[in-house]
């Protein structure tokens, strides 16, 4: 089995520290990486297929093709790393932050050297205090090595919002602001953090770096499918007898990874399974044998999002889970959208009363006209989401929504 | 004076607070970079936001009072009840409200007895339900002043009243 960041995880205790990181090989591709053109380096990762891990798949070389080059936009520019992992399911962060901080902080300065970044920024949700501590000491002893270079790398903690989590509302709020999600064009490549040219890359996306420079793009690209390259991790919870952290080729079979994690439960049916985070409608029984990559997943109606993979099963009832996520999303709708502000909070009390038994057919279908007056009305992918839900588990799940109208209302 | 000004002269920050507060200013390449920084501190000193230390902090930044306040009253870290010096969370995202945390939030409240969002009469604990922690394959999850406890159980929740 192919692994790149977790291969040393259940070997090498000790993987967060620079003198066991180093022994196993590492910060030796920062070397080479810093001893070869930019544009070069840029061209190992355009060739890798390297894909945005933290949900949106973006292509990572072509993302960081779009950042003006400096004679013709001269002055800082910057790379921030996302670590604001917020979305429901997903926790790969938590564990290559705790296990790994050393690979981030490799990749991090093989981008930095790339975009030509002086001053390089870590975001980190709040909630990770731990894993703050782990990045701190991590770069303390990355420093006293000499191994940051010209390159200030800086800390910052988030304060409880998931929408900051989102690369333009994580801009806003490092400047001081409420997060409320910037309306692209110009995207942050272009004018980012303080307006200057920007890379924000997800933890998982920047850690895969180390192994693209020292073993090539091509050898990476060739681990994946055709057009997500390398591996990807699934961080699964759920209806499953062994939850946690796994890593797969891209385009490993729904199917292997349920043998792997043990899902759904001994006695338990299937009833499907979020691929990558509350965010994304759940995979179906006959999507078993579709492959895991950005592309099939979409294919399949949704999205492979940042792999928080949540198995669910029989004994769970669409309209509760429908009711919790919107419920997530209503509280985390950052209200500058009115469809997002209003929609999120009406669906989520429609819900509510569907499930105290006061619900009626005209229920579910306001259910459906809400959604689809918000998804693509709205600036961010928050608001999309809580449309698409709706009509994600009301068209899977028909039954458990009409168990839940009055009888004689 | 101004409304900020007049605000901010009931304030009591320490002079250590103060000079905190300033470097939160200096830390990073912009001065207004520092802002969530400083309120964090801000939040663990006082357990709350009030006007009064935003004004303050608005005053240290060269912000409007508004802008500060704004912020402020946006991020769920930020609270204008006072939390426990122990803010327990207890996570209800889906996973962990699949793994029974709403039974985890009634232990909750019979172990510390208070309701949520409510601090202890001795000022020691608090606890609400929080938003994915991500730490879902340990659900439901347990965190107190931002770092992960585990599995929330009877037991561990019973543990809570022993922590240092």
């Amino acid at each position: 089995m192919t692994k790149i960041l977790t291969k040393h995880f259940d070997t090498e205790p000790k993987f967060h520290e620079l003198e066991a990181y180093r022994r196993l090989g590492g910060y030796t591709a920062l070397k080479k990486a810093l001893g070869m053109e930019r544009k070069a380096v840029h061209d190992e990762v355009t060739k890798s297929n390297l894909r945005g891990l933290g949900g949106a798949g973006f292509p990572t070389g072509m993302k960081w093709g779009t950042v003006p080059p400096e004679d013709k936009l001269p002055g800082p520019r910057y790379v921030v790393v996302n670590a604001d992992e917020s979305e429901p399911g997903c926790y790969k962060d938590r564990i290559l932050l705790t296990r790994a901080p050393h690979q981030l902080i490799e990749g991090l300065l093989i981008a930095s050297y790339v975009i030509g970044a002086k001053d390089s920024f870590i975001f980190i949700r709040g909630e990770y205090q731990n894993q703050y501590d782990i990045l701190e000491k991590a770069l303390a002893e990355a420093d006293k090595a000499g191994l940051l270079g010209s390159v200030k790398i800086h800390l910052m903690r988030g304060a409880g919002a998931y929408i900051s989590g989102l690369d333009t509302a994580l801009l806003e709020t490092m400047e001081g602001k409420k997060a409320w999600p910037r309306q692209p064009p110009p995207f942050p490549t272009v004018a980012g953090l303080m307006a200057k040219p920007t890379v924000v890359n997800n933890v998982e996306t920047l850690s895969m770096l180390p192994f693209i420079v020292n073993e090539g793009g091509e050898a990476f690209a060739k681990i994946g499918g055709p057009k997500s390259g390398g591996t990807v991790l699934f961080s699964i919870s759920g209806s499953v007898s062994k939850p946690g952290l796994y890593e797969f080729p891209m385009g490993v079979k729904l199917r292997e990874v349920l043998t792997a994690c043990g899902g759904p439960l001994p006695g338990r049916k299937l009833k499907g399974v979020i691929p990558g985070g509350t965010s994304m409608p759940p995979l179906m029984e006959k999507d078993l044998d579709i492959q895991l990559d950005f592309d099939s997943v979409r294919a399949a109606g949704t999205f492979l999002g940042a792999g928080g993979m949540i198995v669910l099963d029989d004994t769970m009832d669409a309209v509760e889970i429908a009711h919790n996520i919107e419920r997530f999303l209503t509280h985390e709708s950052c209200g500058q959208c009115t469809p997002c502000r209003e929609g999120s909070n009406w669906s989520e009390r429609i819900l509510h009363r569907l499930l105290d038994g006061h619900g009626e057919q005209a229920d579910i279908d306001n259910l459906s006209r809400v959604g689809d007056n918000i998804t693509g009305k709205v600036i961010c992918a928050l608001g999309d989401t809580v449309g698409m839900v709706l009509k994600g588990y009301i068209g899977r799940y028909p039954e458990d929504f009409k168990k839940r109208v009055k009888q004689n209302g | 004076m101004s409304k900020s000004a007049a605000l901010a002269t009931k304030t009591a920050f320490t002079p250590e607070q103060e000079a905190q507060l300033v470097a939160w200013t200096k830390k990073y390449p912009y001065t207004n970079l520092g802002l969530i920084e400083a309120l964090r501190s801000v939040q663990d000193w006082h357990r709350q936001m009030t006007p009064a230390a935003a004004a303050r902090v608005a005053e240290i930044f060269n912000l409007p009072f508004s802008h500060v306040w704004g912020v402020a009253t946006f991020f769920p870290t930020f609270t204008q009840w006072k939390t426990g010096a122990k803010r327990v969370g207890i996570c209800h995202g889906l996973t962990c409200y699949l793994a029974g945390s709403d039974k985890m939030e009634q232990c909750l409240s019979k172990t510390l007895g208070v309701p949520k969002k409510t601090a202890t009469p001795d000022g020691k604990f608090s606890w609400e339900p929080m938003e994915c922690l991500g730490a879902c394959e340990q659900g439901p999850a347990l965190q107190v002043n931002d770092r992960l406890v585990g599995k929330a159980t009877e037991e561990s929740i019973s543990k809570l009243k022993d922590m240092k």
